[in-house]
């Protein structure tokens, strides 16, 4: 239920921190994009990319040094640019004196819903984390995963149109992942946006529609996460026998191939062509005994692209 | 269910379940105590009296400086006990999410204020009303005069919050909190004894400077002298340094929202 208008629209939006140890530190850096409604986007980046700093400055606890944003049509520095929108930050402090029930009661209240509402939605929302069995006890009692499943109820109280993740699975047992993946993409079904920071590529991967990636304050990629995962064809060759003579052939018709043990690891740019490489070594009497395509994960995509941009810096 | 309905319930917990609770209720219960079941022994004679006693106009008087003396004691106590409320509020992984709520930042911290302020001395007039009644019955002095009194109570542990609150809020550390506090009562203590350090300065442009701080500085020693006056029907003593401290405390206050609105969290 993608579509084509804009959540959030960020652009050339830039923080720089001053003063400090470090004298001034420019955590974000002319970044510009946009997410859709209803898609669930991925914010990727290494620790120190500016991917927190760029929930603050969406949701209010910074302000920008320059540029502009909005969600949902409103600017980023009003008031009502945060009335359908859910939060859940990453190393959260919720006020270990509350309940459960009290804590979404609180945040409930601080976003304006009407007792009655809350009440029935409370119920609601601690059963679907799997919380509701320990809605009467003192949160310093909860584990970080019962935490992260009542800051994503938390996150949900308002009926939210987008919700922003910051490291949500971050202390979840792997069941407890699963099951807020499932509900991730439950409300994508219903049609919320999502805007997910995690540095769990495998977690990006299986959930988002789009990502961007951050280094250093700067955006470096924005795009569908099939683009990125679907780079150029690449294969594995399994061989018996080679000889210098060979290795040479292989090096001249395919300069970028990497040949180790037998083994002939190389990216191409149309599949096809892995036919031509086998006929070769076949025409050389050299024993084919595997050919496997190599699947590029958003992991090495996003290793590949982080450590490009260090090359080229 | 309203923002600030959400803020005080959210405040009132987290009173609730800190430790000073106890020593609120702990001393309130003690002083019943000793109050109520203390006999009325003649100091003289050693005797048990018949009659009251002592006179009215005496029992007026014992009791303004008594809770003259214990007002000063609950409010010390009082913001001793909220000076960590405002940096704990604003702590990282907590603010966050509060400043993420549709909620503009001047309310939000005006509306914090408010619900610290209200249960905080909704405390402090629970404690000394309790221990008035009690006083009063042993006593047999009703003076509604007490009622100025614990009303200038709450005025001055108004201003002197305000003062706890806007360096809480400013330097986010309940300990600052605490030293802003007695050295502002300290500074405002030998201001208020200024005329002594006169002798000591030559230079009039000296006494300018320390006439300046002081009248623009709060008076929190000062307003305490209004207690007993207040109490035994005597009207205000002084009234400068109510209405000074009042001001300083409402420029504070102004100020330290103004820094809070720009701030980065």
């Amino acid at each position: 239920m993608i579509d084509d208008s804009k959540a959030i629209e960020i652009t050339n939006l830039s923080k720089i921190f001053k003063g400090g140890a470090r004298g001034e530190v420019r955590a974000l850096d002319d970044v510009s994009f946009d997410v859709h409604t209803g898609e669930i986007f991925g914010l990727l980046g290494p620790n120190g990319a500016g991917k927190t700093t760029m929930v603050k400055l969406l949701l209010g606890s910074l302000y920008p040094t320059s540029g502009t944003a909005s969600i949902n049509g409103h600017d980023i520095s009003t008031e009502a640019a945060r009335h359908k929108i859910g939060f859940l930050p990453e190393n959260h402090q919720f006020p270990s004196y509350l309940t459960g029930r009290q804590m979404l009661l609180y945040f409930g209240g601080m976003a304006g819903l009407p007792q009655a509402e809350l009440k029935t939605k409370i119920d609601f929302l601690l059963k679907m984390v799997g919380m509701f069995d320990w809605r009467n006890s003192k949160l310093k009692k909860y584990s970080k995963g019962m935490m992260q499943r009542l800051g994503l109820a938390q996150a949900l109280i308002n009926d939210p149109e987008i919700i922003f993740l910051d490291e949500p699975t971050d202390g979840v047992d792997p069941i407890g992942r699963r099951e807020i993946r499932d509900i991730l993409l439950n409300l994508k079904r219903q049609g919320k946006t999502i805007f997910l920071n995690s540095h769990l590529l495998s977690e990006v991967e299986s959930v988002c529609d789009r990502v961007g990636i951050l280094n250093k304050g700067k955006l470096i990629k924005t795009g569908p996460i099939g683009g990125l995962i679907t780079a150029k064809p690449a294969y594995r060759v399994e061989t018996a026998g080679l000889t210098e003579n060979i290795i040479g052939k292989i090096k001249e018709s395919f300069p970028g191939a990497n040949i180790e043990d037998n083994i002939i690891s190389i990216t191409l740019d149309d599949s096809k062509q892995i036919n031509n490489l086998v006929d070769l070594l076949r025409q050389s009497e050299i024993d084919v005994i595997s050919v496997t395509p190599i699947k590029v994960s958003l992991e090495d995509s996003f290793m590949r692209l982080i450590k490009g941009e260090e090359v080229h810096e | 269910m309203s923002k600030f309905y959400a803020i005080l319930l959210d405040t009132f917990l987290e009173i609730r379940s800190s430790k000073i609770i106890y020593l609120y209720a702990a001393i309130t219960l003690v002083l019943l105590l000793v109050f109520g079941l203390f006999p009325s022994i003649d100091i003289e004679s050693g005797n048990i009296p018949k009659g009251s006693l002592f006179s009215p106009e005496l029992a007026s008087e014992v009791m303004a400086f008594f809770f003259s003396g214990f007002l000063g004691f609950v409010i010390f106590l009082m913001v001793f006990g909220s000076a960590w409320l405002l940096p704990a509020y604003l702590s990282r992984g907590r603010v966050e999410l509060i400043l993420s709520k549709p909620i503009n930042r001047f309310r939000l911290l005006s509306m914090k204020f408010a619900a610290v302020f209200m249960i905080k001395a909704g405390i402090l007039i629970i404690m000394t009303i309790l221990i008035w009644i009690i006083l009063a019955i042993r006593l047999e002095s009703f003076s509604g005069y007490f009622f100025f009194g614990l009303l200038l109570g709450c005025l001055q542990f108004l201003a002197i919050y305000t003062i706890v609150f806007a360096i809480g809020v400013i330097g986010r550390s309940g300990v600052l909190a605490i030293m802003g506090y007695f050295i502002i009562r300290i500074v405002s203590g030998l201001l208020s004894s200024r005329e002594i350090v006169y002798n000591f300065l030559g230079d009039s442009v000296w006494k300018t400077i320390i006439d300046i701080f002081y009248y623009i500085l709060p008076k929190i020693g000062e307003m305490d002298s209004n207690y007993k006056s207040l109490m035994t029907g005597n009207g205000f003593s002084n009234t400068f340094a109510i209405y000074t401290t009042l001001a300083f405390s409402a420029a504070l206050f102004l100020i330290t929202l103004f820094i809070f609105r720009r701030r980065d969290f």
